[in-house]
C-alpha cells in the first residue's frame, strides 16, 4: 500500500486503484461536493450523496462497461462548463461524515494530470475527526491563467484531465478515488 | 537566531495561520465565519464536527477551524489545539444563564499548555439583540484578570449584521503576524 511520500512522487495517474473499498474501516463517506466561482458565487458543480445512482443502476452500468462495481463506485465524471477554465479563484466545499471510530489524523492528497503531466497537487491535513461527526471543508484556490489555445485544447480533449484523490489515516491509505473532467 | 529563525522563515514562505474557533453551542461561531466569507447567514444548523474554511486575508492564508460546541463535542476540542496560533472564543452575550459554563470552559482552555502561546480573541456576539451583556459586563463575569503574558482582546460583534467581526479578525491576524512573521517584513 502506498505512503503519502510515494503518491506525492507520482508522475502520472495510477493504473487502477491503490486500495480496496474495505480499507475504509473508518467508514468515511462523502456527502456533498460543490465547486463555485469565488467572484460571482456561481455554482458550476454540485453533487450530494442523495442524488447518487442507486446500486442496481450502477451494477447495470458496470456490467455493460466491463468494469467492476467497486471501481465504478469510486470514479467520478465531471462535466464542467468551459468558463470554469477562465475563473480566477475557485471555492470548493466538501462535506463528509465518519463512522463510530475516532479518526486520528486524516489527510487528503489530490493530484491532477492533463495529458499525463502533473497540473496541480493539493495536500490538506484535516487532522482528527470526531466519531460519528459530519464535517465540512471549504477552500479557496487561485486558478492558473489558461491561454485561449490551452482552453480550446482542454475542451477538445475530454477525459484527458484526470485526478487521483488519496485519503490517508495516520499515513495509511484508506480511500482512493479517481475523477475525469470534461469541459463543455 | 538558530532554530527559531529557521522555523519562522519556513512559515513565512507559506504565510499560513491556523485559527481555532470554539465556545458553547449556539454561541454563533459558524454564523461569524459565514459572515466573514460573505455568505448567507439566514440559516445555520448546529455543527456536528468541524467546519474548516480556508481563506485569503491581507496576504495571509487563514485556516479557520470552527468546532461544534455541544457538550458531547467539547471533550474533543483538545484534538485541535496543536499548531493553533489564534484562539477565537465566541460568547452568546444574551445567554446570561450559561455564563458560568462559558467561564469554566474558557478557563479550561487557558490552562492548556498547547494553547499557551496562542493569541486570544473573545467575540461578545449577538450584540444586535436587546438584553445582550456589554463586553465590560462579560469580562467581569468571565473573571479574566489573570491573563499574564497572553495577547488578548474582547470585541463586541454581531454575526448577523456583521458589526465588529472584521475588526476582530483583523486584530487577531495582525497580532499573530507580528509575532510569527516578524522576520518577513
Amino acid at each position: 500500500m502506498h505512503t503519502p511520500e510515494e503518491v506525492l512522487a507520482f508522475k502520472k495517474p495510477t493504473e487502477g486503484f491503490s486500495c480496496s473499498l474495505s480499507d475504509n474501516k473508518y467508514k468515511i463517506e462523502f456527502l456533498e461536493f460543490e465547486i463555485k466561482d469565488y467572484d460571482t458565487s456561481k455554482s458550476v458543480f454540485k453533487v450530494s450523496r442523495d442524488d447518487a445512482p442507486d446500486l442496481s443502476a450502477l451494477s447495470l452500468e458496470a456490467s455493460k462497461g466491463g468494469v467492476s462495481l467497486e471501481d465504478l463506485a469510486r470514479t467520478v465524471r465531471y462535466n464542467l462548463p468551459k468558463e470554469f477554465l477562465k475563473f480566477k479563484t475557485v471555492r470548493t466545499m466538501l462535506k463528509f461524515c465518519v463512522g463510530p471510530l475516532e479518526v486520528p489524523s486524516f489527510r487528503m492528497i489530490e493530484r491532477h494530470y492533463y495529458k499525463g503531466e502533473l497540473l496541480r497537487n493539493y495536500d490538506f491535513t484535516f487532522g482528527f475527526c470526531i466519531p460519528n461527526s459530519t464535517n465540512t471543508w471549504e477552500a479557496v484556490y487561485d486558478m492558473p491563467v489558461n491561454s485561449k489555445e490551452r482552453i480550446n485544447d482542454m475542451v477538445g480533449s475530454p477525459d484527458e484531465h484526470v485526478s487521483d484523490s488519496f485519503y490517508f489515516v495516520e499515513d495509511k491509505l484508506v480511500m482512493h478515488n479517481k475523477a475525469y473532467f470534461k469541459y463543455v | 537566531m538558530g532554530l527559531l529563525t529557521v522555523i519562522k522563515k519556513v512559515k513565512a514562505k507559506e504565510k499560513e495561520i491556523r485559527l481555532l474557533m470554539v465556545g458553547l453551542d449556539n454561541a454563533g461561531k459558524t454564523t461569524i465565519v459565514k459572515k466573514l466569507c460573505g455568505e448567507d447567514v439566514s440559516k445555520t444548523s448546529p455543527t456536528l464536527g468541524f467546519e474548516i474554511k480556508t481563506l485569503a486575508h491581507n496576504g495571509y492564508k487563514l485556516n479557520i477551524w470552527d468546532v461544534g460546541g455541544q457538550t458531547t463535542l467539547r471533550s474533543y476540542w483538545r484534538n485541535y489545539y496543536e499548531q493553533t496560533e489564534g484562539l477565537i472564543w465566541v460568547i452568546d452575550s444574551t445567554d446570561v444563564r450559561r455564563l458560568k459554563d462559558c467561564k469554566e470552559e474558557l478557563h479550561k482552555l487557558l490552562v492548556e499548555e498547547r494553547l499557551a502561546g496562542a493569541t486570544l480573541l473573545i467575540f461578545a456576539n449577538k450584540q444586535d439583540i436587546s438584553g445582550a451583556q456589554s463586553s465590560k459586563e462579560l469580562l467581569k463575569a468571565l473573571e479574566l484578570d489573570k491573563m499574564g503574558e497572553r495577547h488578548w482582546k474582547i470585541v463586541s460583534c454581531s454575526g448577523i449584521t456583521g458589526d465588529g467581526v472584521r475588526k476582530g479578525l483583523n486584530w487577531v491576524v495582525e497580532d499573530i503576524a507580528a509575532r510569527i512573521y516578524m522576520f518577513n517584513s
